[in-house]
């Protein structure tokens, strides 16, 4: 009895030091995380936020370039679910985190990051002689001041199914009107042995109505006034109407994405950025898709010159808490220079730096659609950043983001809609 | 074992030491669970209380602003979107839930051929992943080809409700939803509630003649009160705590019409760095489930004493 006493208060001292073990192994994983070190032999571990890796073949171009070019420096990718990367990296940040460059995927988050003083100055670097010839720099510019450096300048085009076209017989052209576009997209819509073909995909997102519209009208976003989008508006909810775009609701509730819609021959045209051009060219590398595809510029209002757009860079940023503040802005100025660019050109995606021999060289890619139209398309006249930078920027964002649902699901109407954004974006943000 | 303690040691140690002991041991036993309730809830609740009078972004200082926070609560229209949809998901959710969860049981507490299959079925939505439950019930819900609108549909109804696209519908397709997820666990309790009844208040009962339905409204129901006193108590704090599947199935819209306090908490706090407007929502949060599991509380002896 007394023996079975003894082995049981063993057992619990046991049990107790196992316990505390775990308790501070918990500790532990809350204290560190996602810090670079310095590996032995004098070499530096980079560590960088990527969002996922596996399907952005530029993040591995970018790192081989760069790690070719300094062997003293290993990259070390933190991978991140490109759906969660903005909630992540916010959270991330906010706990302290010394992750050393920060990949900035948009202007939106941006702007949150460096009014919070989350990122290191990189002035130097962008006014210096490289630095100021990248497209998209403006946009990280705040009160004079630059906490990113832009590698890719994205915009939107149109991107269509030839097959299609020349299956009904009409012709794209390079100057396109968007009355001109609603009435292919209508021709276009059809049913193909029970399944539907839309004429046009517009994804979910606002900007696909309300970015354009700024682009195209000069409007501003940030401005409290929103009768600028009316035109747009009135156009996506007709074609809606008509059935020749996929109904919003149902776009949302099946998360709909833009690529399956495109690669599998459902939509005929797709207003998107330049991003998916590598998403093609790999899924057609791969034989995921047989889709004959094509560019061209984006529709424009009646009687505009030029083609106008919108788009927007993306940028690596330095961590306020880095401990390899130099190596880290090596990186940096590597990924927006020449060398950057040429790497990830070859994978299909748009480099900042721009010039008439990395754009001859994109066109040359294994798979790029290489007719006149398409060529056009890659040199938009005017390319206007997506939202404007400014404290209100996320705050705004949210508004026209609900009321851009409320008005394509039917909820509120054009004018309904447009007159609460301007309501709300005055009492709630600008007051 | 009893014996050992019954029995007097050969050597007793002094009295005090030995309740020193005691109290010792028994804090050794809750201590693992202790040091992670209070590093992870406790230590953190604490600073998010003080957080609800401060202006904090995360990175700089802590600036002092006493009830702004609060003042700006009272102004904002969100705030009060989200109130009335938390107040609304849970006049949903609760009674729906409970009804949901104690038919069920009462269903399944009989010998039935294959009862522990059907048991295990209604508790499968409970452990299945919520995300794969969200995007499930999308598709279902889907306004224009899901198999719910095709059914009704087909039963005559020639204009269904547009579901998670529509503003009227998305809050009650999430309740549906969320009744479908929760009703299994809610079983369980009341299974092992009913299975506490003794037989022998039926027996009586059936003997004096006692039909069905009597029997449920004065045996069944006064017996299971301290289940379901439980299950109202959990189930008001889950449903104004709500927000994973909310986020998953509609994130707050369309517009603001799904649109929950956890989740302005989380967006306030995390996504826009407003730590402190965003303390002072999760505080009047909490102050109100504490309010309502209180009254619940004080309802419930009023009545164990009548």
């Amino acid at each position: 009895m007394i023996a079975s006493k003894a082995g049981k208060r063993r057992r619990f001292v046991r049990c107790t030091g196992v316990a505390a073990a775990l308790a501070l192994a918990v500790t532990a994983c809350g204290g560190g995380g996602g810090s670079g070190e310095q590996a032995s032999g004098g070499k530096t571990t980079l560590t960088v936020t990527v969002w996922n890796l596996a399907k952005t073949p530029e993040f591995t171009a970018l790192f081989d370039a760069f790690q070719r070019a300094n062997p003293d420096i290993t990259i070390k990718p933190v991978d991140i679910l490109a759906d969660d990367y903005p909630e992540k990296v916010t959270t991330m940040l906010a706990g302290g985190d010394r992750t050393d460059v920060i990949t900035m995927k948009n202007v939106t988050d941006y702007s949150r990051y460096s009014s919070r003083g989350q990122l290191v100055d990189i002035t130097d670097l962008a006014t210096s002689a490289d630095g100021a010839k990248l497209a998209g720099l403006p946009a990280f510019n705040v009160q004079g001041k630059y906490y990113a450096l832009p590698y890719r300048q994205d915009f939107w085009l149109l991107y269509y199914n030839k097959k299609y076209f020349e299956q009904a017989g009409v012709k794209m052209t390079d100057h396109l009107t968007w009355d001109e576009y609603a009435k292919l997209a209508r021709t276009l819509t059809k049913e193909k042995g029970g399944k539907k073909v839309y004429g046009a995909y517009h994804h979910t997102w606002r900007s696909v109505v309300q970015a354009i519209a700024a682009a195209q009208t000069g409007g501003d976003q940030l401005g409290g006034d929103y009768s600028f989008f009316r035109d747009q508006y009135q156009l996506a909810l007709g074609l809606q109407k008509d059935g020749a775009t996929l109904d919003f609701g149902t776009a949302k509730a099946q998360k709909s994405d833009y690529k399956t819609m495109f690669e599998s021959g459902a939509t005929a045209m797709l207003p998107m950025g330049t991003w998916y051009i590598a998403g093609i060219l790999s899924a057609k590398e791969k034989g995921a898709t047989d889709v004959d595809w094509a560019l061209a510029p984006m529709p424009q209002r009646p009687g505009a010159t030029g083609a106008t757009t919108f788009g927007s860079p993306t940028a690596f940023a330095v961590n306020r808490r880095t401990e390899h503040a130099d190596a880290a802005k090596k990186f940096v100025r590597f990924a927006a220079g020449p060398a950057g660019a040429e790497a990830i050109g070859k994978v299909g995606v748009v480099p900042a730096l721009q010039s008439p021999e990395i754009t001859k060289a994109y066109f040359s890619l294994k798979g790029m659609p290489a007719d006149e139209i398409s060529k056009k398309a890659f040199q938009p006249g005017k390319v206007v950043l997506e939202m404007p930078v400014s404290e209100h920027t996320s705050d705004i964002d949210t508004i026209l983001n609900e009321e851009h649902e409320l008005i394509m699901v039917g909820d509120k109407s054009i004018d309904e809609g447009i007159g609460s954004m301007g309501d709300r974006v005055k009492s709630e943000v600008l007051d | 074992m009893a014996q050992v303690i019954t029995q007097p040691a050969p050597e007793t140690p002094p009295r005090k030491r030995r309740a020193w002991r005691g109290v010792l041991v028994g804090w050794s036993f809750i201590l693992p669970n202790f040091l992670g309730f209070a590093l992870f809830t406790l230590v953190p609740m604490l600073a998010a209380f003080a957080l609800a009078f401060v202006d904090w972004d995360s990175y700089r200082t802590p600036e002092w602003v006493g009830l702004d926070n609060f003042q700006r609560l009272l102004r904002d229209e969100t705030f009060f979107v989200a109130l009335r949809n938390t107040l609304y998901y849970a006049a949903g959710h609760i009674p729906l839930t409970l009804a949901a969860a104690l038919g069920l049981a009462l269903a399944l507490n009989r010998r039935l051929r294959g009862v522990g299959f059907f048991r295990t079925a209604a508790f499968f939505p409970y452990i299945t992943s919520l995300v794969a439950v969200a995007v499930v019930w999308n598709m279902l819900f889907n306004p224009t080809a899901g198999p719910v609108n095709q059914i009704l549909q087909a039963l005559g109804v020639d204009d269904p409700p547009r579901w998670a696209a529509s503003t009227d519908w998305a809050m009650p397709a999430v309740i549906i939803t969320s009744v479908w997820r929760d009703m299994g666990y809610y079983m369980v309790l009341f299974l092992a509630g009913l299975q506490a009844i003794p037989k022998e208040y039926h027996e009586a009962a059936r003997v004096d003649g006692a039909n069905a339905w009597h029997r449920f409204r004065r045996i069944t129901l006064p017996c299971l009160r301290p289940t379901t006193f439980f299950v109202v108590v959990m189930l008001t704090i889950q449903s104004f705590k709500v927000l994973d599947l909310i986020v998953v199935m509609t994130d707050g819209g369309p517009g603001r019409s799904t649109l929950v306090l956890a989740q302005l908490v989380y967006r306030e706090g995390i996504t826009e760095g407003r730590f402190g407007y965003s303390s002072a929502i999760a505080l009047v949060l909490f102050v109100i489930v504490l309010t309502v599991t209180v009254v619940q509380f004080r309802l419930n002896e009023r009545r164990s004493d009548r």
